[in-house]
């Protein structure tokens, strides 16, 4: 056979079968699908407890009359932004101030609901001498981003320790690769939403040095937020979906039954985590992130704006009417817990 | 050198680079950094999960397309450059201007164009492909014996059969060499290409591997399967060189 008749039978056979493949394991054209994510709407999330309520919701609601939504899981901020931005996700979590950030430099956003509170902590190398927040003096700290709210409460925790922000070195970094940094000791501290900060502590080379909630109770970083198109032409759905978040939420809430439950389906179906990770950090101590009272109130995000003002990431010209829509929260947060409970054999 | 010894050093040099890989995690002490069992256990454990294939073949399917479209795009546009010295003129900066960007860089803009689809990391593989084949193409022409063109002429073809019958077939080995690079180049950046959120693929492996909290294994796991395959690619693009259109232009050592 000659070269040209062999090269076009093989890429002509080879583009089919692998296209084929492709279409059958991984995009299952060829098994029946309920509804595509471009029907139902997808919502943009990463694997961490701020954005817990988000698998919750969907896979009660698989188990009940089917979900209203596509979770999409994202694994940086950055590309979950971005697919924000290109409409492929109708609503996502986001970072409270990035929303902000995003609102002032003119994207239709609004916050309709908050992801969670609390649920942050810093922690150091269990072998470092670092105790309180002076000896982090002249250190180097990975936050996730610029518009991470735990930047945000580094800067107010320098406040309250009498320290300015020069004292310490910030960096970004994404959360995934902070605990491998802690344990190669390249960074002195690190901080980002759960389950990467609990999973130090579990392999057991992570010290808290403190929980958000020893130093901003109630702290938000995450917030549920959707495109101002949607809140006009599908407002029905907007308010379905911020249900459906703060019903989840009362149920995580609701006892530690239901939050173990939660670790297992979450890890399993969505995060890809080990469960004991989860089970760790919704469990000790049970205080350390919480589900309920996540109506968007206006004194909370205008700490946010000043912090953000003052560390630079914001412009101040954005303001709560602007960026927070509370409409869809009043009428969700008299809704009870979803009564959901995992058969058990 | 003989059969056997073609295969044999290869080989030995594997195993003790494979004991050094162990020996080396057991002195350091590392829990985090896996040896060569648990990342054999790790790959054993994706196979039993169906999770091995399915990647696979997701990675294949970005490679080819996109490899697939830069070689459709690229070696045409190459000999039209290496012809026209016109073309070569203007297109030649922007082409060596778009030639050294990462593809990682482009990632942004491919999220904003193709949203979270597998059209973007091709088109991320494309990007990373075409260029060094439109180079390639262009320097076979470049390169070319004046002689072959103009004998052609004396025949009397036209353009497209200049193209075609004379021009094509004699930068084709140079093309192949390209085409080798590319490839290689295109399978390299799977794992930057996966790292928008598609949900499947080897360098999605590795990147939610990372969000797994203590995979190193997986991690590593994904990096050998990725250079196991890219092994395997290379192997079958040289069966290319066995063929006679191809094997005059190298020298008879060259193998």
């Amino acid at each position: 056979m000659t070269l040209r008749r062999t090269i076009l039978l093989f890429a002509l056979a080879w583009t089919v079968a692998i296209t084929l493949l492709h279409g059958a394991l991984n995009l299952k054209l060829f098994s029946p699908k309920p509804k595509s994510g471009a029907e139902v709407g997808r919502i943009g999330f990463l694997p961490v407890t701020c954005h817990l309520t988000c698998p919750v919701t969907d896979f009660i609601n698989k188990q009940n009359e089917g979900s209203i939504f596509e979770p999409v899981r994202f694994n940086s901020w950055p590309e979950l932004k971005e697919a924000y931005l290109s409409g492929y996700t109708k609503a996502t979590f986001i970072l409270a101030p990035m929303a902000i950030a995003l609102r002032e430099q003119g994207v239709p956003i609004k916050v309709v609901y908050l992801g969670h509170r609390d649920g942050s902590a810093v922690v150091v190398h269990k072998d470092s001498n670092i105790h309180r927040m002076q000896d982090l003096r002249g250190k180097r700290i990975a936050v996730p981003n610029r518009y991470s709210n735990q930047r945000l409460l580094f800067f107010r925790a320098l406040k309250q320790a009498g320290m300015k922000p020069e004292d310490v070195e910030l960096i970004e970094m994404p959360p995934p690769d902070m605990p491998a940094a802690l344990y190669a000791k390249s960074v002195d501290a690190i901080s980002s939403g759960e389950p990467f900060m609990g999973q130090t502590e579990l392999d057991g080379y992570g010290r808290v040095l403190w929980l958000t909630k020893d130093v901003w109770p109630n702290f938000i970083s995450c917030v549920l937020a959707v495109s101002e198109e949607a809140i006009e032409n599908d407002r029905e759905w907007v308010q379905e979906l911020v249900n459906g978040i703060a019903r989840s939420g009362k149920w995580l809430d609701h006892d530690m039954d239901n939050r173990m439950d939660a670790a297992k389906f979450v890890s399993r179906n969505y995060y890809n985590q080990n469960p004991r990770l989860l089970e760790f950090v919704l469990s000790k101590p049970p205080d350390r992130v919480k589900y309920t009272d996540l109506v968007p109130l206006k004194p909370d995000f205008e700490e946010i704006e000043q912090l953000g003002v003052e560390s630079g990431i914001l412009e101040g010209t954005a303001h709560f009417e602007d960026y927070v829509d509370p409409s869809f929260a009043a009428e969700a947060n008299r809704l009870s817990a979803y009564d959901w409970k995992e058969d058990k054999e | 050198m003989n059969r056997a010894g073609k295969i044999l050093l290869p080989l030995a040099v594997t195993v003790v680079a494979l004991v050094g890989w162990h020996v080396g995690v057991r002195l350091v002490k590392s829990d985090l950094f896996p040896t060569p069992m648990d990342v054999v256990r790790g790959i054993i454990e994706l196979a039993q999960a169906g999770l091995l294939l399915k990647y696979i073949v997701a990675s294949l399917f970005r490679v080819t397309w996109g490899f697939g479209l830069a070689v459709v795009i690229g070696i045409p546009l190459g000999l039209v450059l290496g012809w026209y010295s016109r073309f070569y003129t203007a297109l030649n900066p922007l082409i060596q201007i778009l030639r050294p960007i990462s593809p990682i860089a482009w990632i942004p803009l491919a999220i904003l164009w193709f949203g979270v689809t597998d059209a973007a990391p091709i088109f991320l593989i494309f990007l990373a492909s075409v260029f060094p084949i439109t180079v390639a193409s262009c320097a076979a022409v470049h390169n070319m014996q004046p002689v072959y063109v103009r004998a052609a002429r004396n025949f009397g073809l036209g353009t497209l059969e200049l193209f075609q019958q004379v021009i094509f077939r004699a930068c084709l080995p140079q093309i192949l060499t390209g085409l080798r690079i590319a490839l290689g180049i295109a399978w390299l950046v799977v794992v930057a290409a996966e790292m928008i959120a598609v949900n499947s693929g080897l360098g999605y492996l590795i990147i939610d591997a990372r969000n797994a909290g203590k995979r190193y294994d997986l991690v590593v796991a994904g990096m050998v399967m990725i250079g196991v395959i890219g092994l395997g690619l290379d192997c079958l693009v040289r069966q290319l060189e066995k063929f006679d259109e191809v094997r005059w232009g190298y020298a008879s050592n060259a193998r």
